[in-house]
Order: structure tokens, then C-alpha cells, then sequence
């Protein structure tokens, strides 16, 4: 008597649901991610329960703790600044600029770049903060 | 004599590629996302920017920042709860207060953004930054 066991037919895992999950994720962390240019250094800003939503756009000029400066993401030295911020005025009048300080950095690195902006003609300049202790 | 014609196999287009792109694409996106929860607190108001002199308000007050970042208001120094609740209360008297800020260049950055968060709290719709300069 003939017993052999019946071949089943290999299962093949559908992995349609496999990528549904992926592209998902991928979605969610496209639209979660900041994209932004990040400074060569260290900068964590100062904590403020009262700071609003912080639109997109404008340029971000981070501050060190010890003074170094960086223009979206790139290193830059205090004489090439203010050409590099009238330039880009002159592209976009209505710019807005992002001071992000970390909050240890004394304030005489960072007011008089308040002021010079003003001086340039920037009337959006904000400083940038956040409301989170923990960070 | 069959003429029909021969069913052809239907090819199957292999998904595995696709799924690694995409798993790669996922990482990718992992990695490289921050997630900073980020605010902002406006340093040039248009108030101030204005060429035009707005109307002296009827009372001011001038908080001080040392090199420490102790903030000192009447020569007392103040946290920023007891800040904020002073505040609160000069504005609930006079609601055109003005408050002057007059840090230390050695103060920390944070010690000016809680009196700014401070006045902020408190309502204060005046409020000025200012910098001593060194003459020429």
C-alpha cells in the first residue's frame, strides 16, 4: 500500500501587506522628519513656555556657546555675515531670520546680531526656542 | 490541425527589489530625522522697528540681568515665577506698562528668555530689549 505523504504546494507569503506597512512608515517619517540644516556644533535653545509655531523658511543663524557661528548649516565668520544676510535680503525682502542660540551662549554673542540685523532692514527676526525641559 | 494560439505563462514581476528600496528609503528617513520641538519668541517687534514714536506709556519698569543671570528688579533679586506674578500685577494696574530689559553681556541666553517668557506670561505688551554699546 502506497502511504507516500501528498506534496502540498509551497505557501507563498503575500508581502503586498509587508509593503503596505513599509511605505506607510516611510510616509510618516517623510512627514515627521525636519529636513532642516542642522549646525556643525552643538546648539540647544533656550527653554520658554510663551514661544509660538515656528513657520518655515527664512535663514537660521545658529550661535554656540562659545560664539561660533554657522548660516544654515555652514560655517561663518562674523565679517561675511552681514553680506551674506544683505544678499539674501536682496532676494527676499520680507526674509526672516532664525536666531538659534544655545542657551548658554552669553548674550553679548547674540545681541548685537539683533541689532545689525535690524540695521540691515530685517524686521522679522526671531529668536529660536523650545518648550521642552527634558531636552 | 490546432491553431489555437498558445497561452503565454504570465510573467511575474518580482516585488523583493521594490521592498528593499523601500526598507532602505525607511532607514534612511529614520536615521536622519530630528525631532526638535522647536518655538520662537520674535526679537524685532514691529513697534520698535517703526520710525514713528509711540506715545510714552504711563509706567516702567526696568528689570536687570547680571553676569550671573539673576534678574534684578528695584535692586531685589527675582525668579521668574516671582517675576511673572510682579508683572501680572503691574499690568493688571496699569496695562501700558513698559518693560525694559537691560541684560549683562555676560549673562546666559536662557536667563534673557525667562524674563522675555516671564513678561510674556504676564501679558506685557510693551517690552524692549536693551544694549548698553561702548563708544567709538
Amino acid at each position: 500500500m502506497k502511504l507516500n505523504r501528498p506534496t502540498r504546494a509551497p505557501h507563498s507569503e503575500t508581502i503586498v501587506a509587508l509593503i503596505d506597512v513599509v511605505f506607510f512608515l516611510m510616509v510618516f517619517f517623510m512627514l515627521i522628519g525636519r529636513m532642516d540644516a542642522t549646525a556643525p556644533f552643538e546648539v540647544r535653545p533656550p527653554i520658554a513656555q510663551s514661544g509660538r509655531d515656528m513657520p518655515a523658511g527664512g535663514i537660521t543663524l545658529a550661535i554656540a556657546a562659545d560664539g561660533a557661528l554657522a548660516l544654515d548649516g555652514e560655517d561663518i565668520n562674523r565679517e561675511d555675515l552681514a553680506a551674506a544676510i544683505t544678499a539674501r535680503l536682496a532676494q527676499q525682502p520680507d526674509l526672516r531670520l532664525r536666531i538659534n542660540a544655545h542657551r548658554t551662549t552669553e548674550l553679548r554673542h547674540v545681541l548685537p546680531f539683533v541689532a545689525k540685523a535690524e540695521a540691515l532692514g530685517l524686521r522679522d527676526v526671531v529668536l529660536v526656542v523650545t518648550p521642552e525641559r527634558n531636552e | 490541425m490546432n491553431l489555437r494560439r498558445r497561452t503565454q505563462p504570465r510573467t511575474l514581476i518580482s516585488l523583493v527589489p521594490m521592498v528593499d528600496v523601500m526598507l532602505i528609503l525607511l532607514v534612511f528617513f529614520m536615521v536622519t530625522s530630528t525631532y526638535l520641538n522647536l518655538d520662537m519668541i520674535p526679537a524685532v517687534r514691529p513697534s520698535e522697528s517703526g520710525t514713528t514714536e509711540a506715545p510714552l506709556p504711563e509706567g516702567t519698569i526696568m528689570i536687570r540681568i547680571g553676569a550671573d543671570g539673576i534678574a534684578v528688579l528695584r535692586g531685589q533679586p527675582f525668579d521668574a515665577d516671582a517675576l511673572a506674578s510682579h508683572m501680572t500685577a503691574e499690568i493688571a494696574s496699569e496695562p501700558l506698562t513698559q518693560v525694559l530689559i537691560l541684560p549683562s553681556g555676560a549673562a546666559p541666553m536662557q536667563a534673557l528668555i525667562s524674563v522675555m517668557d516671564a513678561a510674556a506670561l504676564a501679558g506685557v505688551q510693551r517690552l524692549r530689549v536693551l544694549r548698553l554699546e561702548a563708544l567709538p
